[in-house]
């Protein structure tokens, strides 16, 4: 237990003596909550809408203006015809077009069924389907509007028409901001590259400038060498945990809906994940840059597996299978459900218990590794 | 010519020697592809539902068909009361409730409208937009045809007609795969050349090799010409895994793409030499190119997420950053088959000539 | 393999048929040594010789192919975590903390092998005070010459007052005159009864040793006192005797790399 403590003090007097590491443990992860909370973000805004409008009747006027009040399409002019629309799309000037056609307002007042046209640049496969399905919804109203008048002029008719009306709330996160479900999982982020790099840098460094090997022939054994290189790593991360947790909840205002306990636990669990595999890496890695991107490497694989984008569920089977057994996907699942939904431990047992699996693998795989290196 | 050769003769034995250094240059972007291509879908495919039917009346069961009849909406297990709704979100259960209140079978037979409640699961903001979209529309198709029972015609007084353009599919590997050319040439071309240049600062051979009657320039273009061919050799082959894996199309030019891309490649490789004249060391090339280069061009150049959505500042900067102008021309040629950029083109050719000329009179200005 | 107690109570290092093989290369074949107790011994040999390969045995940090060897009469095989309590090691890349002030280096070696904290702070100020650096207490390791880096490393390796010092080219890369001072270091340490066991290139560094041994290809071909070694060879000094044993080749087939 001294010999640990001896080293754990060691490593924090090297830690605060270097200035790009603590650099890099205050400022850098404090420019990429920022960065990232405002550009990862998935929302739907300012789609470029152009429109053509053959009727110039106040009806086509009106779904126009629709489009507009909605928040969220931006003008980009009116043109004059079809192929101009077309051209706009093209040099990517509009996103989506809208075409009314001669006789819009007509159709409706003889009870027709008139035609609207939607073109979308479907490029952005995941904005195009959103801003599609906006634009659709709002034709839809539009159209429910039109026949509440009709209905008015027609009260004969009231007796026959019946319609299902979909009343719809949401939980959590009712603006339906991106931004309340990315920062918690960007703080899951941070204190992956905090507690996974550093800590795979620290090891290969010793290893580096040949200390490692002064320290084996020494009475100290792989044990308290391992646990005295990621004591102060345990810190740090929690110490960035709090800080981003703080500025997540007191400067973007994420609500904090869970308990900070259930947090912390978790956290530990994932520790040994990241400190694990920064261990890992310090065992195939002769020098820090190794060391830096082999963790790199797997911690990009573990985030785009996680869900931190877009949701598991959209990827082919087979690959949504394989992210049960990434350990940051159970991370981020219980840090967003934390933070947002406020779950408690019975409702994340499956997240816990495949954490804990994985940790004490890949932490177990490490010390094993690390032990035969020394042989 | 003959020394610049022995230089770049010279640079290919090291990257081939270093299984490390190829492995980041043709196996990582090769990962990249099949990873960034199948695991980046924004489509939703599976939205799971649950039911809480308090009407259980033979309508109320008629309504929860036809919504499932969504090929999109997965049913689960049917919740029996109100209390089941939260603690089902919490664990993540289903995305969606669709809660049929008791009386609504009557409410549909003899009053104007009857109310359905949606409650959905907020959290992931833009899924639950589509996750509302797709309930919604699912919705709307039985309202139309208990209108056209009653009218026996279409009543709906207006109709989308919509078409997608350029990914009528709206397959995310066609938007993503294109681009992941961008990100894989700066990170080959920028972080892998300063990382090189940094090396032989770092052992002193960059001043050896400078000693010797080869020019400076000789140097710089022997050393940068093999990572062009690892580049151009890796937008091939991300281009063949997309053309033949993710079915991307090229409604464009081949020929014209290869200009863009040797433009892009020459780009990048200034941006590399810039931070190597910056950085003494490998390790803080490495840092710089990471931070300078590779994360905006991964997250404020438009490859997964809109830059007309950030903020002022965030779009500001995304100007600057070659890769923007890239991203719509690689995607304009292959997607649009648009085949005139104007715009991008002058705004690339200004960077790569401010980025070109900075970075060699700072390279000259310190070997003097 | 017993070995016999009153015997080897008086001897420090023993080695018997010690064998490492990396691959099919042979890095010390069939190595027999002993070392007595207080001697300074010097472990001699071209690079690749197998010098580095044997101390790193001694240390246990390589375990042999074959064979065994004892120090301070504990079996390498089995005993090396209770060796590494006794004996003190400093390797030709000075293995200190850069980033540590020097008395941060000294206290951090002194904790790792589990000195209280009083007896720390008494070595350290008896080490530095012996090795004179006392005035550089607060200095950062890497603001300092190499010379008294050297000195650093030793003071740490010796924090724990180990009987028996493994010194693997302690002296490589400085003046002559910081050499002639760290020789002068070791011969104190001797006095003190420690023994020390030196691998070194310096051939006038020889001549300081009580004993030594010339090793070429993983085998040693000379051993004893230096002066007796150079009469039975009938040359006038180690650097010639040297030449002799191991050749030319020997030096130069290394230095081409």
């Amino acid at each position: 237990m001294k010999t640990i403590i001896t080293i754990v003090r060691k490593e924090f007097q090297q830690i605060l003596r270097d200035k790009g590491m603590l650099r890099m443990i205050v400022a850098v992860p404090i420019i990429q909550l920022f960065i990232f909370a405002y550009a990862v973000t998935t929302d739907l805004k300012n789609v470029k809408l152009a429109y053509v409008d053959h009727d110039r009747t106040s009806e086509s006027r009106q779904l126009v203006d629709a489009f507009f009040t909605s928040g969220y399409f931006t003008s980009v002019g009116m043109a004059e015809n079809q192929t101009k629309l077309m051209s706009w799309l093209m040099e990517g000037k509009a996103d989506i077009t809208l075409n009314i056609p001669i006789g819009y307002a007509e159709g409706i007042v003889r009870g027709n069924v008139s035609d609207v046209g939607l073109i979308v640049d479907g490029q952005n496969s995941s904005l195009s389907g959103r801003g599609r399905g906006y634009a659709e919804a709002i034709i839809r109203t539009e159209a429910a509007k039109l026949m509440e008048n009709k209905r008015l002029e027609h009260p004969e008719l009231e007796t026959k028409m019946h319609r299902i009306v979909p009343v719809t709330r949401y939980y959590y996160n009712p603006e339906l901001e991106s931004k309340k479900y990315m920062v918690p999982a960007i703080v899951v982020l941070l204190i992956s590259i905090i507690s996974g790099m550093l800590t795979g840098m620290a090891v290969v460094k010793e290893k580096e400038v040949g200390t490692l090997e002064q320290l084996m022939v020494t009475p100290i054994t792989p044990m308290q060498f391992i646990a005295g290189k990621t004591i102060p790593f345990i810190f740090i991360a929690f110490f960035e945990l709090a800080f981003a947790s703080l500025i997540a909840i007191f400067f973007f205002k994420i609500p904090f809906e869970g308990s900070v306990l259930l947090m912390i636990a978790a956290a530990i669990l994932y520790l040994q994940v990241t400190l694990g595999a920064g261990l890992l890496a310090s065992t195939v890695s002769q020098i820090q840059q190794q060391a830096m991107f082999t963790v790199w490497f797997f911690l990009l694989f573990g985030i785009l597996m996680s869900g931190f984008f877009y949701p598991v569920e959209n990827m082919p089977k087979w690959i949504y299978m394989l992210t049960y057994l990434n350990p940051v996907r159970h991370f981020m699942e219980i840090m967003r459900g934390i933070f947002l939904k406020g779950v408690t431990f019975s409702d994340i047992i499956p997240q816990f218990a495949l954490l804990f699996g994985l940790g004490t693998l890949i932490f177990g795989t490490a010390v094993i590794k690390f032990r035969k290196m020394n042989d | 010519m003959r020394r610049i050769l022995a230089v770049a003769r010279k640079e290919t034995r090291h990257i081939l020697r270093d299984p490390r250094s190829l492995a980041v240059a043709i196996a990582m972007p090769l990962i990249m592809v099949v990873l960034y291509g199948y695991a980046i879908d924004m489509e939703l495919k599976r939205l799971t539902v649950a039911f809480l039917d308090l009407d259980r009346t033979p309508a109320s069961s008629e309504l929860q068909m036809e919504i499932t009849s969504s090929n999109f909406i997965t049913p689960v297990q049917a919740i029996p009361n109100r209390s089941e709704i939260e603690s089902g979100f919490r664990r993540g259960m289903f995305r969606a409730v669709v809660v049929i209140p008791e009386g609504y079978s009557e409410k549909l037979a003899t009053s104007l409208e009857s109310p359905v409640q949606i409650l959905i699961d907020g959290a992931d903001g833009s899924t639950a937009a589509v996750v509302d979209n797709y309930l919604n529309a699912a919705i709307a198709r039985i309202n139309r045809k208990l209108a056209s029972e009653a009218f026996g015609v279409e009543t709906l007084p207006i109709e989308a007609r919509t078409r997608i353009l350029f990914n009528p599919q709206l397959i995310s590997a066609h938007f993503v795969v294109p681009g992941l050319v961008a990100l894989v040439l700066v990170m080959i071309c920028a972080l892998l050349t300063s990382i090189a240049i940094a090396r032989e600062r770092e052992t002193g051979t960059l001043e050896q090799m400078l000693t010797s009657p080869v020019a400076p320039a000789q140097v710089i273009v022997g050393k940068v010409l093999p990572y062009i061919v690892i580049g151009a050799i890796d937008a091939a082959l991300i281009l063949a895994v997309g053309r033949f894996v993710f079915d991307v199309p090229m409604n464009g030019s081949w020929f014209v793409l290869a200009g863009y891309t040797i433009l892009y490649i020459i780009i990048s490789l200034g941006l590399g030499l810039l931070i190597s004249t910056f950085a003494k060391t490998q390790q803080v090339a490495m840092i710089a190119a990471l931070m300078g280069t590779l994360l905006p061009t991964l997250i404020l150049s438009g490859f997964l997420f809109a830059t007309s959505s950030m903020p002022f500042m965030l779009r500001q900067i995304s100007k600057l950053i070659p890769a923007t102008y890239y991203l719509r021309i690689i995607r304009g040629l292959m997607l649009k088959g648009q085949l005139w950029f104007p715009f991008e083109t002058v705004a690339l050719v200004t960077l790569g000539t401010v980025i070109l000329s900075v970075a060699i009179f700072r390279f000259k200005e310190r070997l003097d | 393999m017993t070995l016999n107690h009153s015997h080897s109570s008086n001897l420090a290092v023993v080695a018997k048929d010690l064998t490492r093989c990396f691959g099919n290369f042979t890095a010390v074949d069939n190595l027999q040594l002993e070392v007595s107790r207080g001697e300074i011994f010097g472990f001699l040999g071209a690079n690749g010789a197998g010098k580095t390969t044997a101390i790193r045995m001694f240390c246990g940090l390589l375990k042999p192919t074959s064979g065994e060897a004892w120090v301070d009469g504990l079996p390498i095989s089995r005993d090396s975590e209770k060796i590494k309590r006794r004996i003190g090691y400093m390797s030709q890349r000075f293995s200190l903390y850069d980033d540590l002030l020097i008395e941060e280096n000294a206290n951090f070696f002194g904790g790792v092998y589990g000195l209280s904290k009083k007896e720390i702070e008494l070595r350290i100020a008896e080490q530095f005070e012996r090795l004179g650096l006392t005035k550089q207490k607060r200095t950062l390791t890497s603001e300092l010459p190499l010379g008294f880096k050297q000195r650093l490393a030793l003071a740490c390796a010796m924090m724990h007052r180990p009987r028996l010092l493994f010194l693997d080219e302690p002296t490589g890369g400085v003046d002559p005159i910081a050499r002639r001072e760290f020789w002068d270091l070791i011969y104190e340490t001797a006095e003190d009864g420690a023994t020390v066991f030196v691998t070194t290139h310096y051939m006038d560094e020889a001549e300081y040793c009580s004993r030594v041994s010339i090793m070429k290809d993983g085998k040693i071909v000379a051993l004893g006192v230096p002066a007796e070694l150079k009469r039975k060879h009938g040359t006038q000094t180690m650097e010639d005797l040297f030449l002799k044993l191991v050749g030319v080749s020997g030096e130069s087939g290394e230095s081409v790399e």
